[in-house]
């Protein structure tokens, strides 16, 4: 069985399987570890997530404006929607042995872009690149369990597009 | 190649000189994005139909890069940090 997505009313309810669910719990702890631990600042994930607004090297002092403006704010709503998940997949509902939750627009929202933040944080750790889900991971790999995180993530947001995108 | 200076009549004011003239929005591509993730992006933020939004993904995808937006610094600011949110690696430039 695969996730699946139902519109419902305004929103949308996601089904999963007991192993999806407990994949699910573990991804806001790993996006937060890319937010917040003390070398964040110095992990390639952190500029992904946060990048330069300004590639002119003259306007420096723009940049450090508007840093100092915007990221307190995308910082927070990042930390803001890792919790949403969390909360959501609390009240899940386990149905003949699936789990269905129903969300909220502005929780799917949450979803969206802490499965996309997972993925960026992933893809830089892993270095991956436009071709890499056409190449086999050798199973004995120590990264090839990340890469089947990674690629379950994958496809479960592009399902998630899909029914937002109708 | 250069191309020859425009003549001006008159001295250069800061107008003149640009400040009216709009700041790019650009995104770049990205290995990790998902191609329908990005359109559903575009649609949302800026309200382009699926079509413009797909074309924008399309260009971004193959030409590596594409001019999302325009308008003044502060818009061009607030474009770039929604892009940031959603995860999108976009820049902003002036270009001269």
């Amino acid at each position: 069985m695969s996730p699946q997505f139902d519109r419902r009313g305004e929103g949308i309810v996601v089904t999963l399987d007991a192993n999806e669910i407990e994949l699910l719990r573990t991804i806001p702890d790993e996006v937060r570890g890319a937010l917040e631990s003390p070398t964040a600042k110095d992990d390639p994930v952190y500029n992904r997530l946060f990048p330069s607004a300004y590639l002119d090297p003259t306007e420096e002092s723009a940049e450090q404006e508007w840093q100092e403006l915007v990221h307190p704010e995308l910082l927070q709503t990042r930390l803001d929607a890792l919790e949403l998940v969390t909360t959501t997949l609390d009240r899940a509902v386990t149905k003949r042995g699936r789990a269905e939750v129903e969300l909220a627009p502005e929780e799917v929202e949450a979803w969206l872009g802490v499965v996309n933040d997972a993925r960026l944080t992933l893809g830089t750790r892993l270095g991956v690149t436009e071709d890499a889900e056409s190449e086999a991971i050798d199973p004995s790999d120590p990264t090839a369990p990340a890469h089947a995180v990674y690629g379950w993530l994958t496809w479960f947001e592009n399902d998630l597009v899909e029914t937002l995108l109708g | 190649m250069s191309t020859a200076p425009l003549e001006v009549e008159e001295p250069l004011t800061d107008e003149a000189i640009g400040t009216d003239r709009p700041w790019i929005v650009i995104v770049w591509n990205d290995p990790v994005n998902l191609m329908s993730y990005v359109v559903y992006v575009f649609q949302k933020l800026f309200g382009y139909s699926r079509e413009k939004a797909t074309q924008l993904m399309l260009q971004v995808h193959h030409e590596g890069k594409a001019a999302v937006s325009e308008g003044t610094r502060e818009k061009a600011e607030a474009d770039v940090s929604r892009l940031h949110a959603h995860g999108l690696w976009a820049t902003m430039e002036h270009p001269s």
